[in-house]
């Protein structure tokens, strides 16, 4: 499975990384999204009632951790980050109002067809995410 | 005034003396009273954990409803979602205020200061489950962009 983020995703991860408090982001998402099959990846909250083309909300880290938005592709077996937030702490925010949501999809959408996106790899050691810019 | 002082040290020393007694006599504490205060703590953290534990599968069983499809859904569904909403809300509002009392009165006191963390925890998601479910069910579906985004990316 290939994974994608949008700028939104990026600039957020790496103001998160730049904390000590939230530097346990990279391993929670590489743990959860990275080497495993995109069925495991269908759960949490669906937010667009799109069998094909889920946008999920879930929580990374458990309780209390961090919210990802994403969307899949599945027929393209492609997974695209498109926003992070932590629960709690300086950048915590317990949700994101509807319209953010929507914006989200919207630029994901946009994205996707003038491929303004970064492909997300792992390094050889496995524990750094690697941005490439496709 | 000499006497005076005399009797004075004598009654502080039969107080001590009293007192010296007395404390030799009982155990440091009484275990029996100390033990029912432990075991009162204790059902106090169980019984929160299991509340916690249904809240947070409360939470677990409204995401789930996300995966159902719209389409299927008629109005009596909507209704019926409508009221889990409320539901949920009316529950929110009450476990924030036993929350409220717990904060003040215990967990200041360092009492089963974890167990009212995470209870306080389970409180924030179901806000966030029946936020959620609002949206899924009656916002999103009615912002145009939002549906048309969804057509679009059917096409891809």
């Amino acid at each position: 499975m290939s994974i994608y983020c949008i700028q939104d995703f990026k600039t957020e991860f790496d103001k998160l990384m730049s904390k000590n408090s939230y530097k346990s982001l990279e391993f929670k998402l590489i743990n959860y999204f990275f080497d495993k099959p995109i069925s495991e990846l269908i759960s949490g909250k669906r937010l667009n009632n799109s069998d094909v083309t889920p946008y999920i909300k879930k929580r990374i880290g458990g309780s209390g951790g961090f919210r990802g938005y994403f969307l899949l592709l599945i027929k393209e077996e492609s997974l695209y980050l498109m926003f992070v937030h932590p629960k709690v702490g300086a950048r915590g925010s317990s949700n994101i109002d509807d319209e953010s949501k929507a914006l989200l999809y919207k630029k994901v959408l946009s994205c996707i067809k003038d491929k303004q996106l970064y492909e997300l790899t792992l390094n050889n050691e496995k524990n750094k995410i690697v941005f490439k810019k496709c | 005034m000499t006497v005076s002082m005399k009797s004075n040290i004598k009654e502080v020393l039969n107080d001590v003396r009293h007192s010296s007694y007395t404390e030799k006599k009982s155990s440091y504490m009484d275990v029996n009273k100390v033990n029912r205060l432990l075991d009162s703590i204790n059902d106090f953290k169980n019984d929160l954990k299991e509340k916690t534990v249904r809240i947070y599968n409360v939470n677990e069983n409204m995401d789930k409803l996300t995966w159902f499809n719209i389409d299927d859904l008629n109005e009596d569904c909507l209704m019926a979602l409508n009221d889990l909403i409320s539901s949920a809300k009316d529950l929110q509002s009450s476990l924030i205020r036993q929350y409220v009392v717990m904060d003040k009165i215990l967990k200041v006191k360092e009492i089963a200061k974890e167990e009212i963390k995470d209870f306080k925890n389970s409180i924030d998601e179901l806000k966030e489950s029946y936020e959620d479910l609002e949206s899924v069910f009656f916002s999103l579906p009615q912002m145009p962009e939002f549906v048309e985004t969804t057509k679009q990316l059917s096409l891809i």
